[in-house]
C-alpha cells in the first residue's frame, strides 16, 4: 500500500526528474568524497607508522587528500542547494495537482472533512512529502554508493575483510524499509493527532461569536489542551521509535568497525593492510550511513501523508463527466423531465417527479418552504449532483451528456452561501468575468444596489473584503455576491434567495429591477415568498418533491 | 532583505529564554546523557588506537582491549537512546503551556482580531509546533556543541598538544563562522515563515469558497495563482537556504581542513620516527566524534531560526498587556434593564462612526426591535451588549450600573444571543444545542429543541438529535441551522435576549412557526432584536429605526 502510494507520488514528480536526479548524483559525489577524505588520512598515517617512513602508499594517500579538502565541502553545499530546490519544485506541483483534484472531486465544498483539517492536509502533508526525497531517497542512494564503494575497495585487500565490513553496512541499508512500517503507524498517529489539534483550534475560532456567546471559552481551551496532550503523547512514541532505529544503525556501523579490528587481531601481520583500510572505511561509512535510520521514519511519514492526500483526492467525483460529450447546444431553454433525486439512499428524496419548462428569457419563480429542496435544484442544474432518474435538458440536450464546465459556462448562480474571498472587491467580482472592465463592475454593483456603499470607501473597488466578506455587514456582503452573479456572462441566472439579509426596501428595490438587471437572460428565482414586484413569467411551488404550477 | 524591528526580535528572544528557564531541570537531562555518551566514545577510541598501534607493530594490545572497546560502544549507543528520549520529553511541557496562553488570548480578543482564521489557528498549531525544535533539539545541541568538542580537544591535547590545539582552534572557528552566516539566515527565516503563513491563509480562504470558484469556472485560474504563490515561496525559501547552508559549508570546510592538518602534523612527525603512534591514531579516530556534536548543532540551527520566527509572531499575542480586570457578576440577576445614553462607536475612522449618540431604554418584559437598512448599526448595538467591542462615548447601563465595568465574559453571562451567521460545530445536533449550557439535563435540551422546532426536522434524520453535523452544518439547510442556533438561546435561559436577524433565512411559514417560540423566549425577559422582517416587527411592538448609526423617531408598528 505504502509502496504504491509513494510510487504514485514519484509519478506526480516525473516532470522534475532532471532536478531530482541531479540532486541524487551530487549527493553521491559529496558522500564518497567525505568517505575518501577520512579513509585516505587514516591510511596515510597508518601506513607511515607501519613502515616508519613517509613513502609509498603513505605519500600517495596524503597527496590525494589535498583536492578532496576542497571538493568535499563544495559538493556538499551544492548537494543541499540542488536537492532542496528540486524538492520545492516537486512539492509545488503536488500542491497544485491536489487543488485541481479537489476542485474536480469535491466541487460542492468540503463539508464533513472540515476546512481546518483540509488546510492541515494540504500544507502539512504536501510538505511532509519532502522527506521522501530529501531524507529517504537521497541518503539511501548515497549510502548504497558508499556500501558498493567499500565492498569494491576492500575486495582488492581480500574477500574476507570485504565481506566482514561490507555486510553489516549493507544490512544498515535495509533499515529504512524495515523500520518504515512501524514508524508509519506512529507517524500516522501523530498526523491524526495534529489534525485533531488543528480542528480543536479552527472550529471554535470559526464560530468564535457563538463560543463567546455561550461562555464556552474554558471548554474550547480544555479541548485544545487535551488535543495537544494527545499529540505530545504520539510524538513521544514516534521519538522512541526513532531512537531505537538510530541505535540499530549505530550498532551495525560499530559492528563493521569491530569486524575490521577483529580481522586484524585474528589474521596476524598479513591482514594488517586490509585492517587499516577496512577500519577507516568503516569509520567513515558509519558517518555517511548515520542518516539511514531516520530515512525509515521519513519514508513512513511520507507514506502516511501520501495516503491521506490520495484519500481526499480519490473521492469519486459527484457527477462523472460524459465519456463522449455532446456538442454544446445553441439555445438555453431549460426543461426538467421526471427528475427524482435524494442526497443519500437512506435520506428522504428531495424530488420524486419534478417537471418544468423555462423558455429562453423566461423568469421562473420557484417557491417553497425551507428544506423543500429549492437549493437542490440549483445543485442539479450546476452538475454538483446528478438526478437518480429523469433528465434535465439545456437547449434540448441532456446536461448529463455535457461537460460540467460547458454547463457552468451557461448557468451562473448566486448560492445561499455565496462567499466573498479575502481579496479586493474588484478581484471578487472578476471571478465571474475576468475580462470585465471597471465600468462593467460598477454597472453590476449598481444593479445589485451596492454601488453607493463601494463608492464612499476610500479605496473603492480595491477595498479588501476580509475572510468571508467579514469587512462588510451581512446585507452588504450579500449584495456584493449578487453583483458578482449578475456580472457573469451566462445565459441563465439562478438567484437563490437574493433578498436574504437585505432589508425589505432594498430587497423590493432589487426585485423591481430584476428584469433590467438580468438583461433578457433566463432567470430562476428561488425564494420562499414573492413580494409581488418580480413579474415572473412562471411560478412553481415545490410541494412533496413535485413542482406545482401556482398563481402569482 | 527587510530587518525585523529589533524590539520584535528582542521580545521573541525574551519569550524563548523565559520559557527555557521554566523548564530548566527537564532540559538538563539530555545534555548530561549526551556528555556521558561522548566520554564513552573517547574511551572507546583510546582502546581502538592502542589496538591498531599494536597491529602496526607499536606496543602491545589484544582481545581484552577489543572487548573493552566493544562494551564501551554498546554503552555509548544505550546512552544515545536515553538522550533522544529525554530530548523529546523536554519540549512537550513548554509547548503545552505556550499553546494554552496563546489560545486564551485569541479567545479574549474575540471578533476584534480580524486576521483570517487560518492565520490565527496557525499561531496555536504550527507556530507552537515550530518551537518544539528549539527546546528538544537546539538547546541540548547548543550546549553539547560547546562542551563536547571542548572535552575532546582537551583529551586529545593531553595525548598530543599540537593536535589538541588544531581541534581547539577548529572548534572555536565553527561558532564564529556560523554566527557570521547565521545572522542573515535568521532574517530571511522570518520572511519564509510569513510566506508560508500567507499561503496557509490563502488556502483556507479559497478552500472554503471552493464551490464559488468551481461555479464561476475559476478553479484553473486559481490553481495557477496557487502555483505562482508556491513559486514565490520557493524563491524566498531558497534565498534563506543559500545563506543558511553557508553555516553548513563553514563546518564542512573546517572538518576537511582539520583532517588535512592532522594528517600533515602526524605525517611530518613520521619523518623522524613517530614518538607516540597510538596518540596519532587516537587523534584521527576522534575526528568524526569531534564534529558529531557540531553537526548536530548545525542541523538544529535551523530549528532555532524557525523558533525565532515563530516566537516573533507569538510574542505580540502573549506579551499584550492583560486586559483590565473588570468586575465579576456575583449572580445572574432575574431581570435586566438596558439603558443606552448617547452611545457612540467607531470601528475604523476611515469608514465613519457605526453609532452616534444613540439613546434608548428597554425594560424587562419588553422587546425592542432595531430596524433600518443594512450597515445602519443594528448589529453594532448587539455587539456592544455582547462585549465584542466597547463604546467610544456615552454610557451603557444594566440595571443602572455601568456595563463596561464588567468583564466581557461576565457581560455575556447575562444574555442569550443568536448571531447573523450562526456557526454549527463539528458535533451532534444535541451537543451543538447543549453548548449553550453544558450542565443542562437531557430533558431541558429536548425541550429547547422542540421550542425552536429543531425536533421537526431532526426526527426524520437517521439518528435524530445525535446526527453529526459538519463544519458549517453539512446536511442542514440554512433555515435548519438557524433553528439549532435558536434552540441554544432557549436552552441558555438568560434575562437578556439578543437576536440578530433571527429569521433572515426562514420562509414565512417557518418564520410563523418560530414567531410564537420567539415570543415565548422574550416573554418576561429583556429582548433586543435586530431585524428586517416585517412579521417580527408586527409581533413585537416597539421599533427603533436606525439610520447611519443614529436613532430615527421611535414609533409603534403600523404607524
Amino acid at each position: 500500500m505504502m509502496l504504491t502510494d509513494l510510487t504514485r507520488v514519484l509519478g506526480l514528480w516525473r516532470a522534475r526528474s532532471t532536478w531530482l536526479w541531479s540532486g541524487a548524483i551530487v549527493a553521491v559525489l559529496a558522500t564518497l568524497a567525505g568517505v575518501a577524505l577520512l579513509a585516505l588520512a587514516g591510511r596515510g598515517v597508518s601506513e607511515g607508522l607501519r613502515t616508519g617512513a613517509l613513502t609509498g602508499i603513505a605519500v600517495g594517500s596524503l597527496l590525494l587528500l589535498r583536492p578532496l579538502i576542497f571538493v568535499r565541502p563544495a559538493s556538499r553545499y551544492l548537494e543541499r542547494l540542488v536537492t532542496h530546490s528540486a524538492t520545492f519544485r516537486a512539492l509545488a506541483d503536488t500542491r497544485i495537482w491536489f487543488f485541481r483534484r479537489l476542485a474536480e472531486r469535491l466541487p460542492g465544498g468540503i463539508g464533513h472533512r472540515g476546512a481546518g483539517d483540509l488546510l492541515g492536509r494540504l500544507v502539512a502533508d504536501v510538505e511532509a512529502l519532502d522527506g521522501l526525497y530529501l531524507r529517504a531517497l537521497v541518503p539511501g542512494v548515497a549510502a548504497l554508493a558508499v556500501v558498493v564503494a567499500v565492498a569494491v575497495l576492500l575486495g582488492f585487500a581480500g574477500p574476507g575483510i570485504a565481506v566482514l565490513v561490507a555486510l553489516p553496512l549493507a544490512l544498515a541499508l535495509l533499515l529504512p524499509p524495515l523500520l518504515a512500517p512501524g514508524a508509519a503507524r506512529a507517524a500516522g498517529e501523530v498526523a491524526e493527532a495534529q489534525g485533531a489539534l488543528r480542528r480543536a483550534a479552527v472550529d471554535p475560532l470559526l464560530g468564535l461569536e457563538d463560543v463567546l456567546a455561550a461562555n464556552a471559552e474554558p471548554r474550547a481551551a480544555a479541548r485544545l489542551a487535551e488535543s495537544g496532550a494527545t499529540l505530545a503523547e504520539t510524538q513521544k512514541r514516534l521519538a522512541r521509535r526513532a531512537a531505537w532505529g538510530g541505535a540499530a544503525g549505530s550498532l551495525l556501523a560499530q559492528s563493521a568497525l569491530f569486524a575490521a579490528l577483529g580481522y586484524g587481531l585474528a589474521g596476524g601481520p598479513g591482514a594488517v593492510g586490509g585492517t587499516i583500510i577496512g577500519l577507516f572505511l568503516a569509520l567513515a561509512a558509519g558517518e555517511a550511513l548515520a542518516g539511514l535510520p531516520r530515512a525509515g521514519a521519513a519514508l513512513a511519514a511520507a507514506g502516511a501523508s501520501a495516503r491521506r492526500l490520495f484519500d481526499a483526492a480519490d473521492t469519486p467525483p459527484p457527477v462523472a463527466e460524459p465519456t463522449t460529450p455532446a456538442e454544446a447546444p445553441r439555445g438555453h431553454a431549460l426543461r426538467a423531465e421526471g427528475v427524482r433525486f435524494a442526497w443519500a439512499a437512506d435520506r428522504e428524496p428531495v424530488f420524486t417527479e419534478l417537471n418544468f419548462d423555462l423558455p429562453e428569457g423566461g423568469r421562473l419563480a420557484l417557491l417553497g418552504p425551507s428544506g423543500a429542496g429549492k437549493s437542490t435544484l440549483a445543485a442539479l442544474l450546476l452538475k454538483l449532483a446528478a438526478p437518480q432518474e429523469g433528465r434535465l435538458l439545456l437547449g434540448g440536450v441532456d446536461i448529463a451528456e455535457l461537460p460540467a464546465d460547458a454547463v457552468r459556462a451557461r448557468i451562473a448562480c448566486l448560492t445561499q452561501d455565496a462567499r466573498l474571498f479575502d481579496d479586493s472587491i474588484a478581484a471578487n467580482l472578476r471571478l465571474a468575468a475576468p475580462e470585465a472592465d471597471d465600468a462593467a463592475l460598477w454597472q453590476a454593483l449598481d444593479r445589485a444596489g451596492v454601488a453607493d456603499v463601494v463608492r464612499v470607501l476610500p479605496e473603492g473597488l480595491a477595498t479588501r473584503c476580509g475572510e468571508g466578506g467579514a469587512r462588510f455587514s451581512g446585507g452588504q456582503g450579500r449584495r456584493l455576491a449578487l453583483a458578482r452573479a449578475l456580472l457573469a456572462p451566462a445565459d441563465i441566472l439562478i438567484l437563490d434567495e437574493p433578498g436574504a439579509g437585505l432589508d425589505p426596501e432594498a430587497e423590493r428595490a432589487f426585485l423591481e429591477t430584476l428584469e433590467t438587471a438580468t438583461a433578457g437572460r433566463s432567470v430562476i428565482l428561488i425564494a420562499h415568498r414573492l413580494l409581488g414586484v418580480e413579474r415572473p413569467t412562471r411560478i412553481l411551488r415545490l410541494i412533496g418533491g413535485r413542482a406545482m404550477a401556482a398563481m402569482g | 532583505m527587510s530587518k525585523p524591528p529589533p524590539a520584535e526580535a528582542a521580545s521573541a528572544r525574551a519569550l524563548l529564554s523565559a520559557t527555557a528557564r521554566q523548564g530548566r531541570s527537564r532540559l538538563a537531562r539530555p545534555i548530561l546523557l549526551g556528555l556521558a555518551s561522548i566520554a564513552c566514545g573517547l574511551a572507546q577510541a583510546w582502546f581502538i588506537a592502542h589496538l591498531l598501534a599494536a597491529l602496526l607493530g607499536h606496543g602491545s594490545a589484544g582481545w581484552s582491549e577489543f572487548f573493552a572497546a566493544a562494551s564501551l560502544a554498546l554503552l555509548s549507543i544505550a546512552l544515545g537512546v536515553a538522550q533522544e528520549r529525554a530530548q523529546a520529553a523536554a519540549g512537550a511541557a513548554a509547548r503545552a503551556d505556550l499553546r494554552r496562553r496563546a489560545f486564551d488570548r485569541l479567545l479574549e480578543a474575540g471578533p476584534a482580531d480580524d486576521r483570517p482564521v487560518g492565520e490565527r489557528s496557525g499561531l496555536v498549531v504550527d507556530r507552537i509546533e515550530a518551537l518544539d525544535g528549539y527546546f528538544s533539539r537546539w538547546l541540548p545541541a547548543a550546549v553539547l556543541a560547546a562542551a563536547g568538542p571542548l572535552l575532546i580537544a582537551c583529551v586529545v591535547a593531553f595525548e598530543d598538544p599540537l593536535s589538541g590545539l588544531i581541534l581547539f582552534v577548529a572548534g572555536a572557528m565553527v561558532p564564529v563562522g556560523m554566527a557570521v552566516t547565521g545572522i542573515g539566515a535568521a532574517l530571511a527565516s522570518r520572511q519564509q515563515f510569513d510566506a508560508l503563513q500567507a499561503l496557509s491563509g490563502r488556502f483556507l480562504d479559497r478552500m472554503r469558497g471552493l464551490p464559488q470558484l468551481v461555479l464561476f469556472r475559476r478553479q484553473e485560474a486559481e490553481a495557477q495563482a496557487l502555483g505562482q504563490a508556491a513559486d514565490e515561496l520557493r524563491r524566498r525559501t531558497m534565498k534563506v537556504l543559500r545563506v543558511a547552508f553557508l553555516s553548513g559549508l563553514t563546518l564542512e570546510v573546517i572538518a576537511a581542513a582539520v583532517l588535512g592538518c592532522l594528517a600533515w602534523r602526524h605525517g611530518n612527525l613520521l619523518v623522524g620516527g613517530h614518538p607516540d603512534p597510538a596518540a596519532a591514531l587516537f587523534c584521527l579516530l576522534m575526528v568524526p566524534g569531534f564534529f558529531a556534536p557540531l553537526r548536530a548543532f548545525s542541523a538544529a540551527y535551523h530549528e532555532r531560526m524557525a523558533a525565532n520566527g515563530a516566537a516573533a509572531a507569538l510574542a505580540p499575542l502573549l506579551a499584550a498587556p492583560d486586559s483590565e480586570p473588570g468586575l465579576q457578576l456575583a449572580e445572574i440577576p432575574p431581570t435586566v434593564v438596558v439603558t443606552f445614553e448617547q452611545v457612540g462607536l467607531t470601528y475604523d475612522p476611515a469608514r465613519g462612526p457605526a453609532l452616534t449618540d444613540l439613546s434608548f431604554r428597554v425594560m424587562p418584559g419588553e422587546a425592542l426591535v432595531l430596524a433600518g437598512p443594512s450597515g445602519s448599526g443594528k448589529s453594532s448595538v448587539l455587539r456592544l451588549l455582547m462585549g465584542f467591542c466597547r463604546p467610544d462615548g456615552g454610557r451603557i447601563a444594566l440595571n443602572g450600573r455601568d456595563a463596561t465595568a464588567l468583564r466581557p465574559e461576565e457581560l455575556r453571562r447575562l444574555s442569550s444571543y443568536v448571531g447573523q451567521k450562526a456557526h454549527l460545530f463539528r458535533d451532534s445536533i444535541r451537543a451543538n444545542i447543549a453548548m449553550a449550557r453544558p450542565e443542562a439535563s437531557e430533558a431541558e435540551i429536548e425541550a429547547a429543541a422542540r421550542a425552536a422546532h429543531v425536533t421537526d426536522f431532526a426526527s426524520s434524520l437517521p439518528e435524530g438529535l445525535d446526527t453529526m453535523i459538519g463544519e458549517g452544518g453539512l446536511g442542514l439547510s440554512g433555515g435548519q441551522a438557524q433553528r439549532v442556533a435558536i434552540a441554544r438561546a432557549f436552552l441558555r435561559n438568560r434575562p437578556l435576549v439578543l437576536l440578530d436577524e433571527p429569521t433572515a433565512h426562514l420562509d414565512p411559514a417557518t418564520e410563523g412557526e418560530l414567531l410564537d417560540s420567539l415570543r415565548r423566549l422574550c416573554a418576561g425577559r429583556t429582548a433586543i432584536i435586530a431585524t428586517h422582517s416585517s412579521a417580527l416587527r408586527a409581533r413585537f411592538g416597539r421599533v427603533l429605526e436606525l439610520e447611519k448609526g443614529r436613532a430615527g423617531l421611535p414609533r409603534m408598528a403600523g404607524e
